[in-house]
C-alpha cells in the first residue's frame, strides 16, 4: 500500500464514519418523527386515532404525565371528555396533548365519529 | 324516494353479482375508481346537505360527510398516483355516478323537513350498500396489499356513519 492509497485510505475511512453518524442521525430523527421515541419515554403516552378507533382503547396513566393522541386517519377527529378536556378537531397527520393532572377514570369520544370511544385512567 | 335508493342499491349489486369482464371480480383499477365514484356520490350529497337542510344534525351530518369522503379521496387518489394506476371505469362506477347525479337532482326538488328525510334515508341505504360492497367484493377482490388496507381502514368510519345516520332518521319521525 503506497502513501497515497494509504491516505485514500484514511480518508475513505474517515468518510464511512460521517456516512454512518450521518445515517445514524436520520435514523434518529425518523424515529423521532413517528413518534417512537416519544411512546417510549417514562411520563409520555401515545394514542392513535386510525380506522375509526382509538389505540389503545383504554389507557392508564399516572397523575402528571402527557397523553398524545396522533390522528393517522384521513379526516378530522376529536377527543372529547365531556367537561374534562376537548382537543376540539384535529386534523388529519397532527396531533394533540393533555397532561393528566387529575385522578379519575374518563370516558372519551369523537364528537364527529361518536361510535369512537376510548378510556383515559389517570392513577 | 325509495326508487332512487333502489338505483343505487342496484348499481352496487353490480358490484356484488360480478359485473366484470372475464368471469372474475373487479381489477384494482376498476376498485379504484369504484372507491373515488362511491365517495364522490356521497360528497355531492353532502355538500347539498350542508345549504340546504333544515335540521342542524342532518346539516352537520352533510358537512361531515363532505369531509370524511373529500379526505378518503384524497387518500386514494394519492395511493392510485403511488401505485402508478389508472382508475379505470366500469360499469358499477357508472351506475354509482348515474345514482348520484339522480339523487342530487331528486333532493334538489325538495324543502324543509321532506328534504331532510330523503337525505337522510338515502344515506342509510348508500352506507349499507357500500358496506356490503366492501365486504363481499371490494376488498376479496383488491390484489394490492396497500390498496386493501386503504379499503379495510376506512370501513370503520362507513359503519360510523351508518349508525350515525340512522339515530338522526329516527330523531326526524318524531
Amino acid at each position: 500500500m503506497n502513501a497515497w492509497s494509504g491516505q485514500r485510505n484514511g480518508r475513505g475511512s474517515r468518510q464511512r464514519r460521517w456516512q454512518r453518524l450521518a445515517v445514524a442521525l436520520v435514523c434518529a430523527w425518523g424515529l423521532l418523527s413517528a413518534g417512537a421515541i416519544v411512546a417510549a419515554t417514562p411520563g409520555r403516552h401515545t394514542v392513535v386515532i386510525e380506522g375509526t378507533r382509538f389505540e389503545p382503547e383504554t389507557l392508564t396513566v399516572k397523575r402528571g404525565e402527557t397523553v398524545m393522541w396522533i390522528n393517522k386517519a384521513p379526516f378530522p377527529h376529536t377527543v372529547t371528555a365531556a367537561g374534562v378536556f376537548d382537543s376540539h378537531d384535529i386534523r388529519p397527520n397532527r396531533s394533540w396533548r393533555y397532561k393528566a393532572r387529575k385522578r379519575g377514570e374518563y370516558a372519551y369520544s369523537c364528537t364527529l365519529h361518536p361510535n369512537m370511544k376510548g378510556t383515559l385512567k389517570v392513577e | 324516494m325509495k326508487s332512487l335508493s333502489i338505483v343505487f342499491a342496484s348499481a352496487l349489486f353490480l358490484v356484488a353479482s360480478g359485473a366484470f369482464a372475464e368471469g372474475a371480480g373487479p381489477t384494482d383499477a376498476q376498485i379504484a375508481h369504484i372507491v373515488v365514484t362511491a365517495n364522490q356520490a356521497d360528497i355531492d350529497a353532502g355538500k347539498l346537505a350542508r345549504s340546504k337542510a333544515s335540521n342542524k344534525d342532518v346539516k352537520a351530518f352533510g358537512k361531515q360527510m363532505v369531509t370524511d369522503h373529500t379526505g378518503v379521496n384524497k387518500q386514494a387518489t394519492a395511493l392510485v398516483k403511488k401505485l402508478k394506476v389508472t382508475p379505470e371505469d366500469n360499469p358499477t362506477s357508472q351506475s354509482l355516478k348515474s345514482g348520484g347525479v339522480e339523487n342530487v337532482k331528486h333532493l334538489k326538488t325538495l324543502k324543509g323537513a321532506a328534504f331532510d328525510k330523503a337525505y337522510i334515508d338515502h344515506e342509510v341505504t348508500y352506507h349499507e350498500q357500500v358496506i356490503d360492497a366492501i365486504d363481499k367484493t371490494l376488498i376479496p377482490n383488491a390484489k394490492n396489499a396497500e390498496l386493501k388496507a386503504l379499503i379495510v381502514k376506512v370501513r370503520p368510519a362507513f359503519v360510523g356513519h351508518l349508525e350515525h345516520a340512522k339515530e338522526i332518521q329516527a330523531t326526524l319521525g318524531k
